[in-house]
């Protein structure tokens, strides 16, 4: 499934290869890729595409027609999701709500679970932004996993490498949306460059209150909603306001 | 509760890394203590030594096999990058290529041939600064994710390697206490050596009390993420009975006591320093047991809890 990134694994490859016979040399362009970006790179971090998605959650009417296509897109294996819908039920009745929220990976822009990973193997890809993870060096230690403050990451029980959402690189490299957004029935999902401020996206980003989830993080995703509601069930712990949050997915709590 | 990504396996490699490297850092600087070493502390350098590095080889035997294709795990040497699991995976390869060196050093109780001595103080200035990284690095790990609130704490580290060193030290003062010379001529040597280990490790206790008390304390007079993550060990949360059963009273309380005990007579009256097996061994014991729970409620605490708000 991860056939899309041969190229680019490999040129990378050989660039370690070159590397590994000097662990200093490595150390240094490491750190040197870690320093404080100058003008010119953040010019450039400003420049390059950052593909993103925003979800209207007005329109979504959670019946996972996302959920299966991705499901049937990557052949995921069951028990674990790289795209799925969570439930939010609240109130008493007959005043009550049911609102759905679709999660996916986010794409952060400053993504933990790159800055965890020991081999490189998860890596954001300077030419579009997606986080995608290099089957060919992840070695399943699952740190990334615990990093994400989104759950977006599990371990493969498969392939036993950490597995996630990568805005379906094969799609979209040949022109196609992701498959979330080409089979959401509901048009709720508007996937595209949020770097270009011609593109839809960013004129609904710009038209509309938008968030993000966890912004204290620090990790500025870009997935992008509108309207999410993110009442947690912790927020029912005086029993006078009932909410209660569901999903299908195996891991049942929200991280 | 949520899953467990990482179980038993990573929470013994936390724990034996832990231990030995801290067993190998107590030897290293007790060998390179200027001008105090005699004869009669050449029982810890060399026990120290010895055991240290047989307990992370073991840990690092469980965590490789834990990935599930052990030989993936090379992949961590093709690159050193700025994540702690990077650092720390070239921290512990060295650290266990030379305390191996630095043990076998010590396979001859005297150092016969005069580079072998020297031999051991070299490896010894290098296996000191490793057994720290070692015992630092999985807490630094821990600590730097903003998604774990009851890890991302910098006073995590400080707590690994204060455990580490104590349980290396409990590991020794076993060592010493079940192997050690027995005999009339040496006794006062051997009791020389049990009471720089009962008051180190007091120390260290000490210190290991002092930062969960802060860790608690930060945690409790906070609000919001970190707080409601701590709820689980305080009482009432779900980990609350093995935190203070397990890691205060008999991890840390208990020897804690015992050792003050022992080491107070000499320390402040200058009477001489008598200890009994039975005591040693069961401070011993309940440091280890400790330190191992304290390894436990950790690994298991940050994964169970999360941030609250999404």
């Amino acid at each position: 499934m991860n056939d899309q990134e041969k190229p680019d694994t490999s040129r990378r490859g050989f660039v370690q290869l070159l590397a590994g016979g000097a662990v200093a040399a490595t150390a240094a362009s490491a750190l040197g890729s870690l320093a404080p970006a100058g003008g010119a790179e953040s010019t450039a971090k400003q420049s390059r595409i950052q593909y993103g998605m925003l979800i209207d959650t007005r329109r979504c009417i959670g019946c996972h027609s996302c959920s299966v296509a991705c499901k049937a897109e990557f052949d995921v294996p069951l028990g674990v999701n790289k795209s799925w819908v969570e439930y939010t039920e609240k109130g008493t009745f007959p005043n009550v709500n049911r609102h759905f929220l679709p999660r996916l990976c986010n794409h952060c822009s400053e993504p933990q679970c790159v800055a965890v990973c020991p081999t490189g193997a998860t890596y954001k890809r300077p030419q579009d932004g997606i986080v995608v993870v290099d089957s060919g060096l992840c070695i399943g230690c699952k740190y990334c996993i615990q990093a994400c403050p989104y759950d977006a990451r599990f371990l493969n029980p498969v392939t036993n490498f950490a597995d996630k959402c990568d805005f379906c690189i094969h799609r979209v490299s040949k022109g196609l949306l992701p498959s979330c957004v080409n089979s959401c029935i509901g048009g709720a999902r508007i996937f595209g460059d949020v770097n270009d401020p011609e593109s839809e996206i960013s004129r609904q980003i710009a038209a509309n209150a938008v968030t993000v989830l966890r912004p204290g993080k620090g990790t500025e995703p870009n997935v992008y909603y509108i309207e999410a509601d993110i009442t947690e069930e912790a927020e029912n712990s005086d029993g006078s306001y009932r909410v209660r949050v569901s999903t299908h997915r195996s891991i049942k709590e929200r991280r | 509760m949520h899953e467990l990504n990482w179980g038993l396996p990573v929470i013994l490699y936390l724990f034996l890394a832990g231990l030995g490297a801290g067993a190998v850092t107590v030897s290293g600087s007790v060998l390179l203590r200027k001008g105090g070493f005699h004869d009669s502390r050449m029982d810890i350098a060399r026990y120290g030594a010895l055991i240290g590095p047989i307990p992370v080889m073991l840990g690092t035997f469980l965590i490789v096999f834990e990935l599930g294709q052990p030989f993936r795990a090379l992949n961590l040497f093709k690159m050193l990058n700025l994540s702690p699991m990077s650092i720390g995976t070239w921290a512990l390869a060295l650290f266990i290529i030379l305390s191996g060196l630095y043990a076998i050093c010590f396979i001859p109780r005297q150092a016969t041939w005069p580079w072998l001595g020297k031999a051991r103080r070299v490896l010894a200035w290098l296996c000191v600064p490793l057994g720290i990284s070692v015992a630092i690095y999985t807490g630094v790990l821990l600590g730097a994710m903003p998604a774990r609130p009851f890890w991302n704490s910098p006073i995590l580290a400080g707590l690994f390697v204060l455990s580490a060193l104590s349980t290396g030290t409990a590991a020794i003062m076993l060592m010493v206490a079940l192997f050690g010379e027995k005999s009339a001529e040496h006794r006062e040597g051997r009791e020389n050596d049990q009471y720089l280990l009962v008051s180190s490790d007091a120390l260290l206790l000490g210190g290991e009390m002092l930062v969960i008390f802060l860790f608690l304390m930060f945690a409790h007079l906070t609000i919001g993420d970190v707080r409601h993550a701590v709820e689980v060990i305080l009482p009432g949360g779900s980990l609350a009975s093995l935190f203070w059963w397990g890691v205060v009273l008999i991890g840390i309380l208990f020897p804690f006591v015992m050792e003050l005990f022992q080491v107070v007579p000499k320390l402040l009256y200058g009477r001489t320093f008598r200890s009994s097996l039975v005591l040693e061994v069961a401070v011993a014991l309940s440091v280890l047991a400790g330190g191992f729970a304290l390894r436990y409620i950790i690994v298991v605490a940050g994964q169970v809890t999360g941030p609250t708000t999404l």
